[in-house]
């Protein structure tokens, strides 16, 4: 007969929002944003945290959903693609994805939304150089990672003509 | 992709971590995870229980001596290495190559003492922490004792942390007049899985008064290489003398072969990147290191 | 990039800035040619994509697939019950029970006796790959699932594995299918022109040893994934799948489990990405509709990468032996003859069609006349092969580019002339190929030039004789020219098996006003990235004279209200013209029927109908006018004032299927015409490579493009990004490699380098468009790309060896391969390659 698993009790904010949840001390925590919380946005697309798909930031910092546990969330503000349009308001990055042509099947664009956005708030005028580094670990098949890129230097163009 | 049970504790204190680690043969420090959840996923270790260390201030955190001696926290990540003012100015080369470890997410989970413990051939810091001479802080409910970083790493996965251990903090001491450190991968890709690697400290003025070479890959833990560092004693601080003492690198060097490349490959590689950790340590040595 | 007064980009993108001058396109109205906007982004940069494994059906159970550990095994005996025990564990479906559910094997392609083989959805008997599924369980949870599958017991009696392509062939070999009494799936000898003719006339005879192309996948970010119900109810089987050619697997998997075509139901909205892999998810939906069967419950699958990389799909791996190569002295290239070996892998999946797609393009981009492939294709104890992006031609155009490149190089032809001499000429179109194939159109030699251009070639020659001596550094110009060929003549499956009833191709649209007068446009296409809800929006929005963003597409394919074809599907480059070709038809039939009962309405002759801006409006007469939700009223909701004859005739629904004008090959002399469009792609690079590590970085990398009329510029241009990335990947850090006991050593992104941002170069492009004269809008297909990118890498790495170097003749080149390259030469090692017949030729080699 099977034991059941160990759970824990776990609060958290999601996207702003509080929430208390009890999770299993064996679930990772892109199947808790996906399976449980209903956020399909979040991506599996391989098994050694590879592929950065799932990459969602947790306290401000961009990491890869698939390489955290669950109960790990406990305390902490979790931001996923979800949280990125405000009010329906595609962000700046999201519409420099969409005017470059920066997305071709979706897939794993989200991740790329997450790592863009976290980039640009750390470091607002990046070098192509710095933005080939910040996204390496977000693997794309479709778009050769061109127009990505162009996606990303016009968020921060854009950033930056905002904020003058 | 799906683990195991597997049970889970965050203790408040390192002292509870240790106690929960004594508490079974099956558990394990769980830092970043970076390694460890990958280890789970493929089912490679069945542990009982996952003690997460990550957000113990008390590993956390990073000192440097007046001196230039650093203390670094297990739990200190690659990016807090890359980005620390403190790190930078006493072990620029390490900063360096945490810096350039995979990837963003990688490295804002990833840990200096989980990049240890976890020991794999390729991974970035144990050869560099052996060249550096670095003593590992061991912690245990009896203490914390030094081990010295060329006597930390034992096997695949095997360490000198024991059963209800874990890895405290890395000391650093500064690198000593004269003294430079050199760093040099050959890799699958960009900031990727090594195929060959080596780290060295050289120290002399003019002619070479000490060094320690660190080849990584070539064996499951990374080993200094006595016949080149031999070599290297005596000779000019000079490309040449860097080249000549290569090879040294012999058939006594036995690497694994794999679908990245063959032993024979990882062996002439290894000649090549010991070379050039020699060279850039001779050159980064030739500034004032007080 | 214009920029409004608030200071955020607003205005669509404009059209890709390239080096060529577009005048020599044709003027165009309407939306199609412009870069418009896609209408796809809005759901997927929130995350609210709908991906398979996004499906979730009531009452549902996890699945997941017990697979082989070894290579070639017998299967000893199986025992599920301990995973039956496990709490939580609903049903488990072994290999023997699944053969029990099915009225047949699987429908094999291939003749006799490859047709022997007996496939069920899990292995019976024997395993036969590393990964091959031999059981599947389906739990409450994924975990329970995952841990269940881990207690079936299984105890294999390992077998020797049959590994080497070539050696498979060997009548002693080990038997991957005791019942076909062979490991060769198909062999067949290919032969146009007089090649031994050739040989003996020609100046120089230039002869490979061995080529090798080898193994790799686009690896599609998205895994397969499906949940599969057998709803006892109705006895349907509903596939929430991202399968990508649902209907060719609703015809292999509905025989096989006993169920009628219209009781199967696929559907997908959105597809992370495909390449062809998904072809090859039939058999694991066939497994999991007998799970849900036995079960009683839907089946939710959910594959990951390590299952994804073992038993997805795997690219064709193809050795060309003894290549034999007749060259004149002013460097006429007259042909080649060549045995090859083709890889499918344990299991026939698709294949052996790889084994005639390949000739589409027999003569690359030249005008070769003389040309003979012996073709054997092998069943190894490797992952089945499935078309992966550049299917089959991929290979066979690599080998054509090594030979120009080694014809180049070893009798001291410059490059670009002789690639310029052999070309298809400009005015050549339309080329009939020596096996009947038409070329449609292109410049090549003007693309290249371009390409040259765009790279600044000769900046680079002078910077590789610059580079010193002992610098530990050298440098390569390459070029890789090769063709997409789009839009598939099926009949050419005749020529590999006489009796298979297909032929011709086509796709399936129905364009319709909806109830408000809404035009609704629905496809039976899967896209997976390719932009089809933009594009199509694009060509029906040009018919009926209205913005696109009034257009809608339906999202995604689904059996039950979509309109198909056996071919539907979205693969091998040919939406451009089968997918876009079917709207614009259906879109023309309803514009016609628009203007009949706008006609009627507003008392006028149907010649004086204008359609724009979404109403039928009297030309001349702005006020007489009547929108679409008028016109729809009258169909819809209000037909008594309709006369009879437009009532009974007009719906309002029309459905077109577009049909390319085919006929049926010659299996005989295996010639016809197999392809409708060759888009074209030129690429050049400059590679750098370490003498002592043998590592290469690409300094420069141009691609020039060439696929007809450009729907939408923006879209093609991302299509020849991502070919460009995946070929360079392949070309540099991808590939499928077996150890000696058939373990795959690739099994997941840790070991297998996707290439990554850092890894890739920037990328430069240039285009040309050279209508196709063949197609609804002189589109042509264009997505695979063509593999450019491997036969350019080789080429540059090649240019960067000495003459007494080994030739490059794998396709994949990892530092390792280059650095015993770049040394072979001082070792003395056998370069690969020999020259018979006469001197080099005299002239400039261009070095």
């Amino acid at each position: 007969m099977a034991e059941p698993d160990v759970v824990h009790s776990i609060e958290f904010t999601l996207n702003g929002e509080r929430h208390e949840a009890t999770v299993s001390s064996r679930q990772l925590l892109v199947f808790f944003i996906r399976d449980v919380l209903g956020l399909k946005g979040t991506h599996i697309g391989c098994d050694t945290g590879s592929c950065g798909a799932c990459s969602v930031i947790v306290d401000g910092k961009l990491i890869k959903s698939c390489m955290m546990l669950a109960p790990q969330a406990d305390g902490t503000e979790i931001e996923t693609v979800e949280g990125i349009a405000q009010n329906g308001e595609l962000s700046v990055v999201q519409r420099a994805f969409h005017e470059e042509h920066g997305l071709q099947c979706g897939y794993c664009t989200p991740g790329l939304v997450m790592a863009a956005t976290f980039l640009l708030r750390r470091n607002p005028d990046p070098t192509e150089e710095e933005i080939r580094r910040a996204i390496r670990g977000n693997i794309c098949r479709c778009t050769g990672y061109v127009n990505i890129i162009n996606s990303i230097q016009r968020a921060a163009g854009a950033d930056s003509r905002e904020a003058a | 992709m799906l683990l195991e049970k597997v049970a889970y504790a965050r203790p408040d204190t390192v002292a509870g971590a240790l106690q929960a680690l004594a508490s079974s043969d099956g558990a394990a420090p769980l830092a970043g995870g970076q390694s460890l959840v990958n280890v789970l996923k493929h089912r490679v270790a069945s542990l009982d229980l996952l003690v997460d260390i990550s957000r113990l201030d008390e590993l956390r955190g990073v000192s440097s001596g007046a001196d230039g001696s650093l203390e670094i926290g297990a739990c200190v990540t690659y990016d807090e290495l890359d980005h620390s003012e403190q790190v930078r100015s006493a072990q620029p080369l390490l900063a360096d190559v945490a810096g350039h470890i995979e990837d963003q997410q990688i490295r804002d989970r990833g840990t200096i003492g989980g990049n240890c413990c976890l020991s794999d051939p390729t991974n970035n810091l144990p050869p560099l922490l052996v060249a550096l001479g670095a003593t590992m802080v061991v912690q245990s409910a009896a203490g914390q004792r030094d081990v010295a970083a060329e006597d930390f790493f034992h096997g695949y996965f095997s360490t000198a942390v024991g059963e209800g251990e874990l890895l405290r903090c890395v000391r650093i001491p500064p690198l000593s007049a004269g003294s430079g450190a050199g760093y040099s991968t050959i890799a699958v890709g960009a900031d990727s899985k090594a195929i060959a690697r080596a780290a060295a400290v050289v120290r002399g003025n003019g002619t070479i008064d000490d060094a320690r070479v660190v080849l990584a890959c070539v064996a499951p833990i990374p080993t200094r290489h006595a016949g080149m560092e031999s070599a290297l004693r005596g000779a000019s601080m000079s490309a040449e003398s860097a080249r000549t003492a290569a090879h040294e690198i012999g058939a006594e060097t036995q690497p694994f072969g794999d679908a990245h490349g063959s032993a024979d490959y990882r062996r002439e590689m290894a000649r090549v990147v010991a070379e050039r950790a020699v060279m850039q340590a001779i050159a980064d040595g030739g500034g004032d290191r007080g | 990039m214009t920029t409004s007064a608030s200071g955020t980009d607003t205005l669509p993108a404009p059209l890709a800035e390239s080096a060529t001058a577009p005048a020599e396109t044709e003027l165009r109205t309407g939306s199609v040619g412009i870069s418009v906007p896609r209408r796809e982004d809005r759901r997927l940069l929130q995350g609210q994509g709908e991906f398979a494994d996004d499906v979730w059906m009531h009452r549902q159970g996890y699945a997941q697939f017990v697979r082989s550990p070894h290579g070639h095994a017998r299967i000893v005996s199986l025992d599920p019950r301990p995973a039956l025990a496990l709490e939580g564990v609903y049903a488990v479906l072994t290999g023997e029970e699944a053969k029990e559910m099915c009225q047949v094997p699987f429908f094999q392609i291939a003749p006799e006796p490859a047709s022997r083989i007996e496939e069920y959805p899990l292995a019976v008997d024997k395993v036969r790959y590393h990964g091959d599924a031999v059981a599947v369980v389906l739990a409450e949870t994924r975990e329970i699932a995952r841990d269940a599958a881990d207690l079936v017991d299984v105890q294999y009696e390992p077998l020797p594995a049959v590994l080497d392509t070539v050696g498979a062939a060997d009548p002693d070999a080990p038997l991957l299918h005791e019942q076909v009494g062979t490991n060769v799936a198909w062999h067949g000898n290919y032969d146009w022109g007089d090649i031994d003719w050739a040989l003996e006339n020609a100046d120089h005879v230039v002869e490979l040893d061995r080529l090798h192309f080898h193994r790799f996948s686009s690896t599609p970010l998205e895994c397969n994934a499906a949940v599969v119900h057998w709803d006892q109810g109705t006895d349907t089987i509903r596939v929430s799948s991202n399968n990508q050619m649902p209907m060719f697997a609703s015809m292999v998997v509905g025989p096989t489990i006993g169920v009628a075509s219209n009781r199967l139901m696929f559907s997908s909205q959105d597809i992370g990405g495909a390449f062809g892999i998904k072809i090859g998810s039939y058999p694991q939906i066939a497994a999991l509709a007998l799970l849900s069967r036995k079960a009683g419950r839907p089946a939710k699958w959910t594959e990951y990468r390590t299952e994804h990389m073992l038993s997805a799909g795997h690219g064709n791996e193809r050795v060309f032996l003894d290549t034999k190569v007749a060259v004149m002295k002013d460097g006429t290239i007259l042909g080649f003859k060549t045995r090859a070996f083709d890889d499918a892998g344990a299991y026939l999946h698709y294949e052996p069609l790889g084994a005639v797609i390949w000739s589409q393009v027999c003569c690359g981009c030249y005008r070769l006349k003389h040309i003979q492939v012996d073709y054997t294709e092998t069943m190894t104890n490797k992952c089945p092969t499935v078309p992966n992006r550049g299917y089959s031609r991929l290979q066979h155009l690599w080998l054509i580019e090594r030979i120009v490149d080694v014809v180049a190089h070893e009798l001291g032809f410059d490059p670009v002339e002789l690639r310029k001499r052999n070309y298809v000429g400009p005015d050549d179109y339309p080329y009939e190929t020596p096996n009947g194939c038409v070329y449609d159109s292109g410049d090549l030699p003007r693309s290249l030039d371009m390409a040259l251009e765009l790279l600044d070639a000769e900046g680079w020659r002078a910077r590789q004789r610059e580079l010193e001596h002992g610098s530990g550094k050298r440098i390569g110009i390459g070029i890789g020219s090769t063709l997409d060929s789009g839009t598939n003549n099926f009949g050419q499956a005749r020529i590999i098996n006489p009796d298979l009833p297909f032929s011709g191709n086509g796709e399936a649209a129905y364009v319709k006003l909806d109830l408000y007068g809404e035009v609704t446009v629905n496809l039976g296409t899967t896209p997976q990235g390719q932009s089809h809800e933009t594009t199509a929006a694009q060509v029906v929005a040009d018919v009926l004279g209205m913005p696109p963003d009034q257009v809608h597409v339906t999202a995604g394919f689904n059996q039950q209200q979509n309109t198909y074809v056996a071919f539907s599907g979205t693969y091998a480059s040919q939406f451009a013209v089968t997918g876009l070709g079917a709207a614009k038809g259906a879109a023309e039939k309803l514009r016609a029927e628009i203007v009949e009962i706008g006609a009627f309405a507003l008392g006028a002759q149907p010649g004086e109908i204008e359609v724009r801006d979404g109403a039928c409006i009297v030309a001349g007469d702005e006020e007489r006018m009547i929108p679409f939700i008028g016109i729809a009223n009258m169909i819809y909701a209000n037909n008594a004032v309709l006369p009879g004859e437009l009532r009974d005739r007009i719906s309002l629904n029309c459905r077109h299927v577009y049909v390319p004008p085919f006929e049926v090959p010659d299996p005989e002399s295996k010639t016809g015409n197999l392809t409708l469009t060759y888009a074209s792609q030129i690429h050049a690079c400059v590679v750098e490579l370490d003498e002592h590590t043998g590592e290469v970085a690409i300094l420069d990398y141009v691609a020039v493009d060439d696929c007809g009329t450009r729907i939408n510029p923006k879209i093609v241009e991302g299509q020849v990004h991502g070919a460009t990335m995946l070929g360079i990947g392949a070309a540099l850090y991808e590939a499928f490699e077996y150890d000696d006991e058939g373990q795959l050593q690739q099994a997941s992104f840790y070991d297998y380098h996707a290439i990554t941002a850092l890894d890739a170069p920037h990328v430069k492009t240039g285009e040309i468009e050279s209508p196709s004269p063949f197609t609804p809008n002189g589109a042509k297909g264009m997505g695979e790309g063509g593999g450019a990118p491997l036969h350019a890498i080789c080429s540059a790495i090649q240019d960067a060896l000495g003459p007494k170097d080994a030739i490059v003749s794998d396709s994949h080149n990892p530092w390792e391969r280059v650095w015993r390259l770049i040394h072979s030469g001082e070792r003395g090692e056998p370069r690969g390659v020999r020259v018979s017949g006469g001197s080099a030729a005299a002239g400039d080699s261009g070095r």
